[in-house]
């Protein structure tokens, strides 16, 4: 909020937030009419993005991703599995997203399995990831990865942030070498200490990404649409609509779950021409995030 | 596409998992060599902030090594009405892991045990008094471990609480000393835990010199317990002064943006 002037005159701050609180929508409206939000945004301009690959060590890729205040911690850890019997040439990926008591204490959020089960359909039909990739002996051993996503600060736009984690831990993921041993179970190459063993993906230590899904959520308000919502927003205009293209621009998927505001056709091309923009933003966002760990 | 639903594909780690310590000197004194670099009796660098989740009444990002914490506090929050009237306050601690914080997955649920022993140590250090007929819930979140979990969590929940506004006695700071062979390591990573003989975990107020809570397991030989107790309290000591110093940046920090303000 801004600050007292030089008077020191607390009581105009006192009564905007009194405002601010009582009558949101009042709030809102007074400055969407200006074409500005409270945090001084543009209308269709998204929140400060940022990404920063290998948080964690423990994990085969990790990325931690900031829009606004928004903070998603994604990972992934890969283990062994047994290809089902349809399918002996591919692997599985598992995605789960979390909402820790940190964030919310209390009853679990009623988002995180909306989102989790959002981020499984998209991630898994955007054909980002070829699962013949993650195969490791035909019918005997491939991989499972297990993506799980923590969101550590909840401010609006939550799918947006988490998708966008998932997205740069895939493209920073290192998949460790192994090797088949005696008694048929796969193990790390290096835990060996022999070389006689021939490891079973030499080549294979980085996942070739496809077509990489990027999103936007907007929100609807009247004639006003909103990119990027945050927590406050969010709660105030409940309609909202997510759009994820990739990265050759085709549409990946479009939800619009419900709300008192009806989209017309030219309400939802705005809503695509915001997120075409947005995703060449996101692009170079995750291009500078991969070669700036390149070069260490 | 993913595996028939409803039935999850068991899957078993690549990692191998040494049990026996490879023997490095046999006939000298040494029975260990720290794999950081660090001397048998220094803890690793340690890096607090407080502030991280600005929902929380209070919350605190602890980074030792490899070991990452999150911790935020809520409260003093109504008690639910189901519970007794008590003119004492009341506290809730929950300790959990992200499922990739440790090197095999899912291997945070091994430590439920955390979510008492963080109680039992900060409790002896809040004043309860304070608040009564509320609770004050404090959860942690072990983003990756890297050994010496529960002391950073302590540590780290007691910055938080301070935070938060609640009151207490003193910081609480936590250390613990790994006992391997003969050779007594401070501030053990996760390799030496699994390789240790016998563990010490204290937790202690420094500037009160009182202790709230000490955890003792395996094998120890007798002359060496109170080697590590005195380590340990000098070692809290130290840890207790980097805790006020990153307390006092993060309040110097909001003084200077509320200059105008005078009530």
């Amino acid at each position: 909020m801004g600050l007292p002037n030089a008077s020191g005159d607390l009581s105009t701050e006192v009564e905007l937030d009194a405002f601010r609180r009582l009558f949101p929508l009042r709030f809102f409206e007074k400055h969407l009419l200006e074409s500005i939000r409270p945090d001084a945004r543009p209308l269709g301009r998204a929140r400060d993005t940022t990404l920063s690959l290998g948080a964690v060590a423990s994990a085969n890729g990790s990325a931690n991703a900031k829009i606004g205040s928004t903070t998603m911690l994604a990972a992934i850890k890969m283990e062994v599995m047994t290809p089902s019997l349809e399918t002996p040439d591919e692997g599985c990926i598992a995605i789960d997203f979390h909402m820790p008591p940190i964030v919310r204490p209390g009853r679990p959020a009623e988002a995180a399995p909306v989102v989790a089960k959002q981020l499984s359909d998209t991630i898994l039909s955007s054909g980002m990831i070829n699962l013949k990739e993650l195969s490791l002996v035909s019918g005997k051993a491939a991989w499972m990865a297990y993506l799980d996503i923590y969101c550590l600060y909840a401010d609006g736009a939550l799918f947006d942030a988490a998708l966008l984690a998932a997205v740069a831990a895939f493209s920073y993921l290192e998949i460790p070498v192994v090797s088949l041993n005696d008694d048929g179970k796969i193990v790390l190459s290096e835990e060996q200490g022999l070389s006689d063993r021939e490891p079973v993906n030499k080549e294979k230590r980085k996942v070739n990404l496809g077509s990489i899904p990027f999103s936007l959520t907007c929100i609807l308000h009247k004639n006003y649409i909103l990119a990027d919502p945050t927590a406050e927003e969010e709660s105030i205009m409940e309609t909202s609509v997510t759009v994820v293209l990739d990265s050759s621009s085709q549409l990946v998927s479009l939800y619009k779950p419900g709300g008192p505001v009806l989209a017309y056709t030219s309400a939802i091309q705005d809503c695509i021409a915001l997120t075409r923009q947005r995703v060449m933003e996101l692009q170079m966002i995750l291009e500078e995030a991969i070669s700036g760990m390149e070069v260490d | 596409m993913a595996a028939k639903p409803g039935i999850a594909p068991t899957t078993y780690s690549p990692n191998l998992v040494q049990k026996t310590r490879p023997p490095i000197f046999k006939d000298n004194d040494l029975d260990w060599v720290r794999p950081d670099g660090r001397g048998f009796h220094q803890c690793r660098p340690a890096f607090f902030r407080t502030g991280a989740v600005n929902s929380a009444s209070g919350s605190a990002y602890a980074e030792l090594g490899n070991t990452k914490v999150i911790v935020s506090v809520f409260g003093p929050r109504e008690s639910k009405k189901a519970m007794m009237y008590s003119d004492t306050g009341r506290l809730n601690c929950n300790v959990s892991y992200t499922t990739f914080g440790t090197p095999v997955r899912g291997q945070g649920s091994d430590h439920k045990e955390f979510s008492s022993m963080l109680h039992k140590a900060l409790e002896g250090a809040i004043m309860l008094e304070t608040f009564p007929k509320t609770t004050v819930d404090v959860f942690a979140l072990v983003l990756e471990s890297g050994g010496s979990d529960i002391p950073v969590v302590i540590s780290c929940a007691s910055l938080a609480l301070a935070d938060a506004g609640i009151m207490m006695y003193d910081l609480v700071a936590a250390v613990s000393v790994a006992c391997l062979g003969k050779n007594l390591v401070i501030d053990p990573i996760l390799e030496e835990e699994s390789y240790q003989d016998g563990s010490l975990m204290l937790t202690c107020m420094p500037s009160r010199y009182e202790v709230t809570q000490l955890t003792f397991t395996g094998e120890w030989p007798t002359p060496d317990i109170n080697e590590a107790m005195q380590l340990c309290l000098d070692a809290c000591n130290k840890l207790g002064k980097v805790m006020r110093t990153c307390l006092k940046e993060a309040a110097s920090a909001s003084q200077e943006e509320k200059l105008d303000v005078c009530f």
